[in-house]
């Protein structure tokens, strides 16, 4: 059947007669669901939350005089957000739901005013995702810079201590929720069903959801900075949080928010891949970077709900005046580590599987090789995806724990490094003897495996007790683990960029920046954290603004390289705008040769993705293999004939062997 | 003919005009679309559980560390007669809602619908009285690791109970609008058209939800006043 673009068509099935639903209405223009009606909804609702907070709060004792009402910022916070969400028109279906009616699509548009507002395509909602993400990670980026200049000098201060660690936990807060979905958002939402076979994703309407509640994420923990700021760091320890000023709210409502966003991400990604591969798509055959997607998918929707638990005993606790986390009154600050660690270790491998996914996707092609242990590599990413669960006490080595079982966790720690080291042996032993193409994606792909070998190897080290107990809490930590996420999943999700960009765009970035952007950010970045496991062995702490003179010549070539690194990330953006919007060449069907699904496409891939559903009859890494067979039958045939579908009674008939339409469009409405 | 909505294809339509698919492909989405409920009715399950499971964590670990010997004083206790009547609600709602699922099945649509709005309304009570109990309590939040824990569950509670009622509530919306359709087509247990394939996966893990609710119910109920 041709698939129309009125709000209902009709269609013959059964020969039986359904009475029209009738759809939710659609607001023409600016009263439409857009950015700025979102921007409206989001204001207004903060200052109804505000008010009716302050009317609650104002007959608390604790408040009176105190000058400062967590209940009104919570409530403004939360209300805020749903205000958000209500203007960006991600409450018309649910509400409309109730009602028992079916959705509208979005207005017909094909202008780039459909970026700035609901959207129903996994594509265009993966090219949002992009630039929220760059938003996060750019704001990161500054505050990072805050806390290099900070630290150029031992005694002379730009910040007081206090707005110190306000900068430094809002980097880490940022960077680490954006580090959750830097692949997942913008590269999961658009890949997926294009490497799958699919044409559409399971939920689209969840993972509209998804993004529009991590960009109020956003907003929320921005608002931490002017709410005073909150001084516990990314991980938020009691009894700090219990402590804190009105920033401490932003942090726990802004957690719970981008939780909730995560959960589903994760859902929605989960559900298409377990369900709409597309015909042909046996498990074996399903690309590494789907399977990366697939383990951190599971891990977001069964590991965040507990952050989002833990944010709420904590907002609880500033509200309703509970006492989870305080020791005095029957709680335990430890709580909080361990839910908290509960939900951050997996999220550990939330940022770090789909790296390895992108470089084992990226390898093959620019080696012409097959990828070595496929089995085990997709193996590897579901036993580190179930291990990730049983190891978040390493964290809380040094308070907290019995230390009789210190041993045991030390012994999980260590046991998860074996299937991510067989992850990681595959990509070497693609690499071997191998005729590399060094082009840009390659080249930020190799990168990855160099600096996560340091920080994996540091991370082995740091999960023997008496090494994590002399380095606790030390810059030996924080370099650590900025190698496994900056050096690791960054470098990778850039990798990515490169690679999918034409795809993506339709354009070819310019390679000589694209090398240029590489060789700063892969030379900066070491030259900023390397020295940083010295001045952690000799004894630096994080989080502190001053530090010994004789770790100043260090902290001096770290801060510099820093600065050097932030800016060669403009070196990304100029090529990006001058690529994509000035110069713009316009990319080749298949610029790396490539035999992955999603570039037998046409670019730019149609709305439908597929024109028929593919038939896949290889895996896509068969490169220099004698038996060159295809990856997918792409043209018209039927499914039945392949084995896959069974031809419905009357069904399979002329019509669907040569392509006409159909007899009908059973199709689910999107939930 | 029918007038059915264009449903799976909308995010596509307006950009795709073209687009034409054979009645192989369309069955192929469908068997998906089937399976995507299946897993997603599953996968709500599975974050409730976590989402559950932390509180039961923070309730064991309070209450074995007992700091300063404040765990539960004098063994106090949320309103019982009040809780034990918000746990009968959401079971008898469960147990009903089963039962009318099992009617449906066999064929019988009014014995679905009565359960299914008696269900709304038994959950609404739930959830009031759950409220109500708020303003019952013999102790202050922050009293103890056991008041805490309390008042923690009260709001978890509230947001399930309201998340199964949503579900049910869009469910019997959404079949008042389409019976006639579906009962010529044999009924909702036998109906080919697609509202009532997909019907039944929404049907069928709205009731598993339902199950959970109770489950959850039951669970923490001994918690906070069994034991």
């Amino acid at each position: 059947m041709a698939i129309d673009t009125r709000e209902s068509v009709s269609a013959e099935h059964s020969g039986h007669t359904a009475p029209p639903v009738r759809p939710t209405r659609r607001r023409p223009g600016w009263l439409g669901p857009h950015l700025g009606r979102a921007l409206v909804g989001a204001v207004g609702g903060y200052a109804f939350g505000h008010w009716i907070g302050n009317v609650i709060g104002s007959g608390y004792i604790n408040v009176q005089g105190s000058g400062q009402n967590d209940v009104a910022i919570v409530l403004g916070l939360s209300i805020g957000v749903v205000g958000w969400l209500a203007g960006a028109g991600m409450l018309d279906y649910p509400l409309a739901k109730i009602a028992g009616r079916e959705p509208l699509p979005p207005a017909p548009s094909k202008s780039w005013t459909r970026y700035l507002g609901p959207a129903l395509d996994h594509k265009v909602i993966g090219l949002q995702y992009t630039v929220v993400v760059l938003l996060f990670f750019f704001t990161g980026g500054l505050l990072a810079m805050a806390i290099r200049t900070e630290l150029l000098n031992p005694t002379s201060h730009v910040f007081g201590p206090g707005t110190y660690i306000s900068v430094v936990s809002e980097h880490g807060t940022i960077m680490m929720m954006m580090a959750s979905s830097i692949v997942i958002g913008p590269l999961g939402n658009w890949l997926v069903p294009l490497m799958i076979g699919s044409r559409r994703m399971a939920f689209p309407r969840v993972e509209s959801f998804s993004l529009w509640i991590f960009a109020a994420g956003y907003l929320v923990i921005l608002a931490a900075l002017p709410l005073g700021g909150f001084p516990t760091g990314w991980t938020g320890y009691a009894p700090l949080q219990t402590q804190a000023t009105g920033g401490m709210d932003a942090y726990l409502v802004g957690f719970a928010v981008i939780g909730i966003g995560m959960i589903c991400a994760g859902f929605n990604l989960l559900a298409t891949i377990i369900n709409y591969r597309a015909p042909g798509m046996t498990w074996s055959r399903v690309p590494i970077f789907v399977w990366s997607v697939l383990a951190t998918a599971a891990l977001l929707t069964l590991a965040t709900p507990t952050l989002v638990a833990a944010g709420l005993f904590g907002v609880l606790d500033r509200t309703a005046q509970t006492a989870f986390f305080v020791n005095e009154h029957g709680g335990s600050s430890y709580l909080w580590e361990n839910l908290f660690w509960f939900f951050g270790h997996p999220e550990v491998y939330i940022m770090a599987l789909p790296g390895f996914g992108i470089v084992a996707e990226i390898f093959p092609v620019f080696t012409r090789k097959p990828l070595f242990g496929y089995r085990i590599a997709a193996a590897g990413m579901i036993g580190v995806a179930l291990l990730s669960f049983f190891v978040w006490q390493h964290h809380i080595f040094q308070s907290g724990i019995n230390p009789d079982m210190r041993p045991l966790f030390m012994l999980t720690t260590e046991l998860i490094s074996i299937p991510t080291g067989f992850i990681f042996l595959n990509t070497m032993g693609t690499l071997w003897k191998a005729k590399i193409r060094y082009e840009v994606p390659m080249l930020f792909a190799l990168a990855m495996g160099f600096n996560f070998l340091i920080g994996g190897i540091s991370g082995v080290f740091l999960s023997d007790v008496p090494v994590n107990v002399t380095v606790h809490g030390s810059f030996f930590v924080l370099a650590h683990f900025h190698y496994t996420i900056m050096g690791g999943l960054v470098f990778a999700f850039f990798g990515g960029l490169y690679y999918w960009l034409p795809k993506m765009t339709g354009k070819m970035m310019d390679r000589r920046l694209g090398k240029w952007h590489f060789w700063a950010m892969f030379i900066f970045f070491n030259l900023t954290f390397l020295p940083l496991f010295l001045v952690g062995l000799l004894g630096q702490p994080r989080r502190v603004f001053e530090y010994a003179q004789n770790l100043q010549t260090l902290n001096d070539v770290s801060s510099v390289s820093a600065f050097f690194l932030g800016a060669s990330f403009l070196i990304f953006v100029f090529n990006f705008v001058k690529s994509i919007f000035l110069e713009p060449k316009p990319a080749p069907p298949n610029p790396w040769n490539s035999l992955g699904l999603e570039w037998q496409t046409p670019t730019p891939v149609p709305a439908y993705n597929f024109a028929r559903i593919p038939v896949v009859l290889a895996d896509p890494y068969h490169y220099g293999t004698s038996d060159g067979q295809a990856v997918a039958d792409l043209g018209p045939r039927t499914l039945s004939l392949a084995g896959v579908v069974a031809p419905a009674a009357g069904a399979l008939d002329a019509q669907a062997v040569t392509g006409e339409e159909g007899s009908a469009d059973p199709r689910p409405p999107i939930a | 003919m029918t007038t059915e909505p264009v449903a799976g294809s909308e995010f596509i339509a307006h950009e795709a005009p073209t687009l034409r698919e054979t009645s192989e492909e369309i069955e192929y989405e469908m068997r998906s679309a089937e399976g995507a409920m299946w897993t997603g009715g599953r996968l709500v399950i599975g974050i409730g559980a976590f989402f559950f499971g932390s509180l039961a964590f923070a309730y064991f670990y309070l209450r074995s560390s007992n700091n300063e010997d404040l765990w539960r004083p004098n063994h106090i206790t949320a309103p019982t007669g009040i809780g034990a009547a918000v746990f009968a609600f959401v079971v008898a709602s469960a147990l009903l809602y089963g039962y009318g699922t099992t009617r449906l099945r066999a064929g019988n649509t009014l014995d679905w619908e009565v359960t299914g709005w008696v269900t709304v309304l038994g959950g609404f009570t739930a959830l009031g009285l759950q409220v109500w109990e708020f303003t019952q309590l013999s102790f202050f939040p922050g009293s103890s690791g056991y008041a805490s824990c309390f008042i923690a569950w009260g709001v978890m509670n509230t947001a399930l109970i309201l998340g199964g009622l949503y579900w049910l509530e869009t469910l019997l919306a959404r079949w008042l609008r389409l019976r006639r359709a579906v009962l010529d087509d044999g009924g909702p247990a036998r109906s080919t058209m697609p509202v009532a394939r997909l019907f039944r996966a929404n049907l069928e893990g709205c009731w598993y939800f339902w199950g959970f609710i109770a489950f959850v119910n039951l669970v923490f109920w001994v918690l906070f006043y069994v034991i």
